[in-house]
């Protein structure tokens, strides 16, 4: 993946949502998990590995190139990624189809009809296709998430960056949403990946960063998965969430 | 209990209120042949209102156009000046407004189309009050669509072309199309600059015949075939827009 963090920190008035964040993750991880407690800087980070927010002091490095801060490189580095959040990612007055449509033709330049060839096949992809001309509002919320993974994916994202994508779906649909992107990571997409599933990220996470009150913790290589952490606060963590 | 005690009260009170109305209405001793001679200008004051409405509608719109972008500029002249224009606009009578704008600013310029004075004074306002109607409407999309418009890589423009714009539209057409129903009724204000408009016939016509209600009744009868389907339509609108979301 190959993603250095320098000394980053992002503050928001008083909060430090990142607070001196440094962190290299090499070039063999394909997928980064960011786990932690609600509120410890795992969204923040994931947006500004992203290039959607903007730190407040320190750098990114993505493949040994710094984001910088101008409004117009960060845009063409999130052109070149896909993103998905925990909910309202999909545009209401637009259809299944239109919204995997949309960055194709304004952003990234297709006809039409590549465009709409190529929604179509992601759509099939993740099952929808008998869903194309619906719009939003008659979508189960799984099936929306699996839209806005199409779109999310409909223009071959160098990274993909979900936030949190099944927090807001019930058991049946996280699995839904967990199965889609178990596949992406299967074929290869590198992804970064901010969750509460513990499950998915021990089986999924090539790399695993704990955060809390916006400071790394610990970073955990492979399957190891903090078992051997003196962390406390992980440990305490895990126990609770590992317990129902 | 108490509820059926108010609205048994409720109908009395209006449903009485009612009858006293038509019975006045009805119970005059009408002579439409008073006003024959004037019916054509009735007719012709009523088509002017049209008129002035339509040309004040979408010269309306391209005033509010122009107070939202102000009002939402990242910069603080334009917010200022188009603030500074619509609170003139909605702490002022607009009767004033029509007084000030034709014999202070259209005499000053030599500009004597009675027509035109009145359709730009009223779009003027209508585009004040429709400016805050707008602003609402784009204010009211929420953040997390910016924020997707954001991470599909769509620019401040795009994400205002097709995403922001299209929401808002749907949102406000409910409370515009109220806004232009308003708009109607003020023209009939324009009477003051001898715009030769409805209300303007129908005191003329009260003035040369002496019947009051025959010229009255018309004008109000007038004014509602043209705001009663606008009201309907808007709220058909606002019941759509209630299901889509």
């Amino acid at each position: 993946m190959s993603i250095e963090l320098r000394n980053i920190s992002k503050h928001y008035g008083e909060t430090r949502a990142v607070d001196e964040v440094s962190l290299v993750v090499p070039d063999e991880v394909q997928v980064l998990v960011l786990i932690g407690p609600s509120g410890g800087g795992k969204s923040t980070l994931l947006r500004l590995l992203g290039g959607l927010e903007v730190p407040t002091s320190g750098e990114v490095l993505y493949q040994g190139r710094s984001l910088g801060t101008e409004e117009s490189n960060l845009r063409q580095f999130r052109r070149k990624n896909g993103f998905l959040f925990q909910q309202f990612n999909l545009f209401p007055h637009l259809s299944a189809l239109e919204n995997v449509m949309l960055p194709l033709t304004k952003v990234h330049d297709f006809s039409a009809a590549e465009a709409k060839d190529r929604a179509m096949s992601g759509l099939e992809r993740f099952g929808l296709q008998a869903h194309a001309e619906k719009m939003p509002a008659q979508l189960s919320g799984g099936q929306q998430q699996r839209v806005g993974l199409a779109r999310a994916m409909a223009h071959q994202p160098g990274l993909l960056l979900l936030d949190e994508p099944t927090s807001a779906l019930d058991p049946e649909m996280k699995a839904e949403v967990l199965e889609v992107i178990d596949e992406l990571c299967r074929e290869g997409q590198r992804i970064i990946l901010t969750t509460h599933e513990m499950g998915f990220a021990k089986k999924s996470g090539d790399q695993l960063v704990f955060l809390s009150r916006g400071k790394v913790i610990d970073v955990s290589e492979g399957t190891a998965f903090f078992e051997s952490t003196d962390s406390p606060e992980i440990k305490g963590f895990l126990e609770k969430v590992m317990k129902w | 209990m108490a509820k059926s005690v108010f609205s048994t009260a409720v109908c009395l009170v209006l449903g009485t209120t009612y009858c006293f109305v038509l019975w006045i209405v009805l119970s005059h001793d009408y002579d439409w042949e008073a006003i024959q001679p004037y019916w054509k200008n009735l007719l012709s004051g009523w088509w002017m209102t049209i008129l002035v409405s339509a040309a004040a509608l979408l010269l309306s719109i391209l005033v509010a156009a122009l107070l939202t972008a102000g009002q939402m500029s990242a910069h603080r002249p334009p917010r200022l000046l188009s603030r500074v224009f619509v609170e003139f606009v909605r702490g002022t009578p607009l009767l004033v407004q029509i007084l000030l704008g034709y014999y202070l600013v259209a005499n000053s310029m030599g500009w004597d189309n009675r027509f035109w004075v009145g359709v730009v004074i009223l779009s003027l306002f209508a585009g004040a009050y429709l400016s805050e109607i707008f602003r609402g409407g784009i204010e009211s999309i929420p953040a997390s669509q910016w924020n997707s418009a954001r991470a599909i890589g769509l620019s401040d423009s795009q994400t205002y072309r097709h995403v922001v714009i299209p929401q808002a539209v749907r949102r406000v057409l409910p409370a515009s199309a109220g806004q232009f129903a308003n708009l109607i009724k003020d023209s009939s204000l324009l009477f003051v600059i001898s715009v030769h408009e409805f209300t303007m016939q129908a005191r003329e016509t009260n003035a040369n015949s002496y019947a009051t209600f025959e010229s009255y009744l018309p004008l109000a009868i007038g004014y509602l075939a043209l705001t009663l389907p606008i009201s309907l339509f808007s709220r058909r609108l606002e019941e759509r827009y209630r299901y889509e979301h």
